[in-house]
């Protein structure tokens, strides 16, 4: 009888056994890279409502990120200010910049005609309260999950910089998500933290370097100036589940 | 207070993709075509729009199908416009406000997150109640997010108004309810009928209005003033006398048919700080002076539990009860009033059997002169409370443990409102709060309110006395209102302060009031004009505001009448107890108090202490009477072998009426010669009076929200016109139907294993470490081994391995990359416990435990961190026979966070590990749900989520993902900082978790800063010392903690010697449960001392848990001890 299958068949199943392994491995690879926050957070640049501009601000005018992130270093939540923060400024400066629209309308609300008193025709809602307008719809960019509880005043107060999770914010005109802020990334930094601890002084200052003696390069600087402060302030992250899950 | 902020508004829900429209309205969404559709993008520029539906069509398609689901959804960031000075984003504001019970305002703190308030807690700045709660109150935030309140104000439409009829209700605004109740012009022919409130202002408004000519009515269910209002009429006193108990006097406590530590009697939570301190013990010497408690009840309540002597009687013999106990001390203290003693004599007849126990109790209390303490229970006629204050008299106790109070009540009763009713003198009625309608089904109102143009109803629901009103105006809760109230004793005055605007149209109390003087005001000015003219309640508004109490002498009564004129005109009630003459009993409901919490799914699922049935009222009877009706009705299927023993003579009820937790109890009618019937399921509850059943008010309602609706039986028709509850004279029938019992604790009995110690104050004193010879470890290999003597510190942070031969893993500081800076552990004083479950709650609202519903928890899948079991143990058992004098063991079980923890090691996915801290953590994202921990967990205290109980309504769950989505209003009550478990994995207590790390960081924080302002240092070059950055001990509480009112609960750093757990944890009391498995558990308890008076006819040596677990433990011994059962 002769062979159904011709002699090339043979390699056949060889063949798919290179093959699936091939596309195993790819696929693999694809989604260790490309599903990962690395991939699918970092470069994350919404567009925002207003077109703040932090290298202006941050960068140029030398804003310390405490003055609208106020709450940073005492609360979990570094929060995004109200519309009066920005109207501290912006009353006198580009007073009527059509840009500002909606911080001016978040903030004067129902005081229509702008003088801090409600008069009767503005009470919109009857309550006899100056109630402010619609809030500005900032557009999230740095979220963890919702069972990660990250806590900005105990890395703020203890040496970490802003630098470290947000990037090169006083360099950015519009911000985007620099770091993958993906479990491991945090890791990383709860196992070694004298690679990123510095003086609490330079916390919100994000240029700077762990000051370098000749010839010691600039890792090599953090690195001893981080153990030194690790020493003195019985830094030890959390490295168990309690620290961050809850 | 904050004022809401109309764009807060917007914060309040999470911004997801509603549609792809909503989505494509963002600028990020069209910056995403640009950049995937370049192309298509350049078409966009001026084209037809035929061409522009096709690229939309095309990016839609891709964006359902494609890429979005792989997007995050995009959230915003809302900030204020003008942000609020005292707010920063996630730091939560604590405001004093205070809730209005029908015992007084209950001076609180509330905590709120951005505006929500998440969280009560018991002010501390109110000395006698220090910070602890009880349960309603821990419950009533819920009440503010229930989806099912009145969201405004409705007109009802429909033809016919009765209480049985749904009607159609059209939405109305409140401002015209407050503008036609201000148009009112005839006040004389309007009239109130009001719950009891302690609020001043609302009193004073009502004493305006009766001076307008306006009729106030008041009614109650559960009347708490009746013994006030009583024990004043009876001694012909104008004003009512309220007693005021202080038990932290007291050395010696007799309680009639009072259960002042548990729900059914007012200012409980004072109460169990108070008398609970007098058993505080730490060494042997302090039993010498614990104080000990005499319960005579006809129903075994908590109170009973705690109790060192406890007698069962039905409530009509207590009258001739403590008439016995009043001839025993006249006697003894050369009362000669011959005239008195014979009526008293009179009056105690047929009480012989009783005399050994009452002249030991009478000697007992005349022991410690001016510091002992009588007191009634709240349902009893007037003439015990008579004897009562005749009893307190003689003692000699007013000024150190109680004082009378003078209180005047000008509201006319229920009756009178009838009456008026039926003389067609009353025009326009409102009722405010309460639940008439629900509660008097005897009233004929339909045809009562037929003379009435326009009836107007201020409830928190519509229910059923909306049903017969024309408008039903939607109550504000008192988070969302201002109000000024005195607490039950009138020491205190308390500000009710509204943490949020309201969240409905709804209106307060005090606003309808105001209204109908013609001038229409918000609650706020109310109080605040009411506090100006008022210059004595304190100094400044704002301190008031800020602390929350103001402290006022109450007007007490200095020289008592002589009440021996008045006793002698108590005439003998002739009462007759046999099984078909019973005594019925009507209490508060422990779910739903008078039915104000049907809705409330917290309190519905919170187990009831003593019967452990949830979302179910039932006929409560004695075991001697369920004997008698199960040979009356042998198809009654209430006893299917004649006993609740098993086979080993263990209690444990039978598997044919037990079975996975379901109880099938047969449903009977009660049948009250003079008056009404009802019928409900039967349950057998060892402890009660032999001839007494008792059920509760405040179930089987037939219009309430969807919590509430088809629990439980109605039981009002039983209640008195004059809130009476107590019957005589009923028989029991069977129906042949039956009733599945939510029940979540089947066994009754520890079944020999030494899981509650207890022993007597007596033997305490001279066994101080008696708890450490019971149980399997104290005969089995000793598990620390040659470690047995190193430090409670030593023994929490290296675990030590003992004799074992295997090696535990080494978290010290030196052998470790990290190390745990404190090392948490709880102490639970089983002394101190009184089984009243307000941490069961507490905890539930701090950790965003769900409900789960009367279906699940028969499946045995309800989520409680926290449980509370209950033991009986009793004295000697006769054959098979259930006992009918029981002791109570309570015992307060959660995680217990074992050093050497079973669940760990049986976990495929590393999702519940151990910290550096001595936690026994649980990574809920990690966690695949394979239940093998639950599986392997000795304590039973692992729960897992079978179901998406915090997306979905109970009813919706089955439905998976296909399911309606739940009202999101009860979202807003969730606490942000706990992580709201999902479908599938395992959760348990974390001990607060969240709370500590708080602390941790708030530590660590504050000495970081404190350092650099004091050095002047960049930062880099101070040190700080590990004293800085430990937590103080005090600091953390966990939810249970805070709340429990008799302190039982203690947590804190094992690491520290000086640690208020450590020092507790080294005391002999001390143990371990199912210490012989060596899991070395961080919550370990301190043994229970009773304290029972050895010259008492029923005093034993031991408590029956003590012979018990001998009996289980060396049967041999069990005949011998028998025979001498005394002497064990």
């Amino acid at each position: 009888m002769r062979n159904i299958f011709p002699r090339w068949t043979n390699t056949i199943p060889v063949k798919i056994i290179v093959a699936l392994s091939f596309i195993g491995g790819a696929v693999t690879a694809g989604i260790t890279y490309y599903a990962t926050p690395k991939y699918t957070r970092v470069g994350y640049q919404p567009t925002q409502p207003v077109e703040y501009n932090h290298e202006f601000h941050a960068g140029q005018l030398g804003l310390d990120c405490r003055y609208c992130h106020s709450g940073v270093d005492t609360s979990s939540h570094a929060n995004v200010p109200g519309a009066n923060t920005c109207m501290s400024c912006h009353k006198n400066v580009k007073a009527n910049s059509p840009l500002l629209e909606p911080i001016r309308n978040s903030y004067y609300g129902e005081d229509t005609n702008k003088d801090g008193q409600l008069s009767e025709d503005e009470d919109l809602n009857g309550d006899g309260l100056l109630s402010a307008g619609p809030s500005v719809p900032w557009v999230r960019i740095h979220k963890t999950p919702d069972y990660v509880y990250f806590n900005h005043a105990i890395h703020v107060n203890r040496g970490i910089s802003c630098v470290e999770c947000h990037g090169r914010i006083d360099q950015m005109e519009v911000v985007h998500h620099a770091e993958p802020l993906s479990m491991s990334f945090c890791l990383e930094c709860h196992r070694n933290p004298e690679k990123s601890l510095r003086p609490m002084e330079e916390v919100t200052n994000l240029a700077w370097h762990a000051p370098h003696q000749e010839g010691e390069s600039h890792d090599l600087a953090q690195i001893h100036a981080g153990l030194q402060i690790k020493e003195n302030w019985g830094v030890n992250p959390p490295l168990s589940c309690t620290g961050c899950h809850r | 207070m904050i004022r809401e902020n109309t764009s807060s508004k917007e914060i309040q829900g999470k911004q997801y993709w509603k549609s792809l429209d909503d989505l494509a309205d963002t600028p990020g969404f069209r910056s995403w075509v640009n950049q995937e559709f370049p192309e298509g993008a350049s078409l966009m520029d001026g084209v037809q729009r035929r061409g522009f539906l096709k690229v939309m069509a095309a990016s839609f398609g891709l964006a359902g199908l494609g890429m979005t689901g792989c997007r995050r959804p995009e959230h915003a960031i809302l900030p204020h416009g003008k942000s609020p000075e005292e707010l920063i984003p996630g730091i939560p504001a604590f405001y004093s406000s205070a809730r209005p019970s029908s015992a007084g305002f209950i001076p609180v703190i509330v905590e709120s997150h951005d505006g929500r308030p998440t969280k009560i807690e018991g002010n501390p700045s109110f000395a006698s109640s220090g910070g602890s709660t009880d349960i309603y109150t821990q419950a009533s935030v819920l009440d503010l997010y229930d989806p099912d309140r009145a969201q405004g104000c409705f007109i009802n439409r429909s033809e016919t108004k009765e209480a049985e009829s749904s009607s159609s209700w059209k939405k109305h605004s409140s401002a015209d309810i407050t503008e036609s109740l201000s148009k009112i012009e005839n006040l004389g022919q309007v009239a109130v009928l009001a719950n009891h409130s302690s609020s001043v202002i609302r009193n004073s408004l009502f004493s305006q209005l009766q001076d307008k000519g306006v009729k106030i009515f008041n009614f109650e269910a559960v009347d708490l003033l009746n013994p006030e209002k009583n024990l004043a009429k009876m001694l012909g006193a104008e004003k009512s006398l309220r007693t005021f108990p202080d038990f932290s006097n007291a050395k010696k406590v007799l309680s009639l048919d009072s259960d002042f530590l548990g729900n059914r009697e007012p200012n409980s939570c004072t109460n169990t700080k108070q008398f609970m301190q007098g058993r505080k013990i730490h060494s042997p010497k302090d039993s010498k002076r614990m104080n000990r408690l005499y319960s005579v009840e006809s129903d075994l309540t908590i109170t009973g539990g705690v109790a060192d002597h406890r007698l069962r009687l039905s409530s009509s013999e207590i009258e001739g009860f403590t008439a016995l106990i009043l001839i025993n001390l006249l006697q003894s203290s050369g009362n000669q009033d011959k005239k008195l003693l014979e009526h008293l004599f009179e009056l105690s007849r047929g009480f012989e059997s009783h005399e050994k126990w009452a002249q030991e109790c009478a000697n007992d209390l005349l022991i410690n002169p001016k510091q002992s303490l009588v007191i009634a229970g709240s349902h009893l006629p007037g003439s015990v409370h008579l004897l009562t204050y005749k009893i307190n008299q003689t003692l000699g106790n007013q000024n150190t443990c109680l004082q009378y109070l003078e209180v005047n009540h000008t509201a006319g009763n229920l009756a009178s409102l009838c009456e008026s009713l039926e003389n067609k003198e009353i025009d326009t009625l409102l009722f405010i709060g309460g639940n008439p309608v629900y509660h008097c089904p005897s009233v004929e109102w339909t045809d009562l309110l037929k003379s009435v143009s326009s009836t107007y109803r201020l409830g928190s629901a519509i229910d059923e006395t909306s049903q017969i009103c024309d408008f039903h105006i939607g109550q504000s809760h008192f988070l969302e209102c201002w109000d000024l109230g005195e607490t039950w004793i009138h020491d205190t005055y308390v500000p009710t302060q509204p943490l949020l605007a309201p969240l409905f149209d709804t209106l307060s109390d005090l606003e309808i009031l105001s209204s109908l003087f013609g001038n229409i005001k918000k609650s706020y000015d109310i109080v605040k004009e009411y506090y100006e003219s008022n210059a004595d309640i304190s100094d400044n508004f704002e301190d008031f505001l800020k602390i929350g109490v103001a402290n006022t002498k109450p007007s007490t009564l200095k020289t008592l009448p002589d009440a021996d004129s008045a006793i002698l005109k108590i005439k003998k009630r002739k009462f007759e107890l046999s099984e078909s003459s019973l005594e019925v009993l009507l209490t508060p409901d422990f779910h739903t108090w008078d039915g104000q919490f049907s809705n409330n799914g917290w309190m519905m699922e919170c187990p009831h202490p003593i019967t452990k049935l949830t979302w179910d009222n039932a006929i409560l009877i004695s075991p001697v009477l369920a004997k008698k009706l199960e040979a009356k009705y042998p198809e009654l299927g209430l006893l299917p072998d004649s006993t609740m023993l098993n086979k080993n003579g263990q209690i444990a009820p039978d598997t044919a009426v037990f079975k996975d937790g379901k109880q099938k109890a047969p449903i009977v009618i009660l049948d009250v010669g003079d008056h009404h019937q009802i019928s409900a399921p039967l349950y057998v509850q060892p402890g009660l009076a032999d001839y007494t059943v008792v059920s509760t008010i405040g179930q089987g309602r037939s219009r309430v929200g969807r919590v509430g609706s088809g629990t439980g039986f109605n039981t009002c028709s039983l209640l008195h016109s004059d809130a009476n509850r107590i019957s005589s004279g009923a028989s029991i029938k069977p129906t042949g139907e039956f009733h599945i019992l939510a029940n979540v604790q089947e066994h009754w009995s520890m079944e020999g294993r030494a899981i509650v110690r207890e022993t007597n104050a007596k033997y305490y004193a001279e066994h101080e470490d008696f708890a450490q010879h019971m149980g399997s470890e104290s005969h089995s290999p000793p598990m620390w081994g040659k470690d047995q003597g190193a430090s409670l510190a030593v023994k929490a942070s290296t675990t030590p391995r003992g004799n074992s031969a295997y090696e535990h893993p080494d978290h010290t500081y030196e052998h470790s990359e990290t190390f745990g800076r404190h090392q948490w552990g709880m102490s639970i004083d089983l002394n101190q416990c009184t089984g009243c479950s307000a941490c069961v709650v507490a905890c539930q609202s701090e950790n965003n435990i769900p409900i789960v519903g009367k279906d699940q928890v028969l499946r045995g899948r309800e989520m409680h961190w926290m449980r509370l079991d209950r033991y009986f143990s009793s004295e000697e058992r006769k054959g098979a026979e259930l006992p009918s004098d029981v002791q109570v063991s309570f015992q307060g079980v959660a995680c217990m966070h074992c050093e050497t923890a079973p669940c760990e090691s049986v976990c495929p996915v590393n999702a519940t590990v151990h910290d550096e801290e001595g936690l026994n953590a649980m990574a809920y994202n990690r966690c695949v749900g394979t239940r093998y921990c639950a599986n392997n967990c000795p304590y039973k205290v692992r729960r897992f989520n079978f179901f998406d109980w915090n997306k979905r309504d109970t009813d919706e769950l089955y439905k998976g993902p296909l399911g309606e989505k739940n009202d999101s209003l009860v979202d807003m009550g969730k606490n942000p900082d706990v992580t709201v478990r999902m479908r599938g994995v395992m959760e348990k207590c974390t001990y607060c978790v969240q709370r500590i790390q708080e602390s941790k960081i708030r530590v660590k924080v504050n000495a970081q800063r404190k350092a650099k302002l004091a050095t002047g240092k960049d930062g880099a070059d101070f040190t700080l010392e590990e004293k800085d950055l430990k937590v103080p001990d005090g600091t953390i509480k966990t939810a249970c903690q805070q709340v429990c009112p008799s302190d039982a609960i203690a947590f804190g750093d094992l690491s520290d010697p000086e640690s208020v757990v450590s020092k507790l944890k080294n005391n002999p009391r001390d143990y371990s449960v199912l210490g012989y498995l060596n899991t070395r558990p961080r919550t370990t308890f301190l043994a229970k001392v009773r304290n029972p008076n050895p010259n008492m006819p029923d005093y034993n040596k031991k408590p029956h848990a003590y012979r018990e677990y001998s009996d289980k433990a060396y049967p041999a011994k069990k005949d011998k001890s028998k025979m001498e059962s005394q002497s064990y």
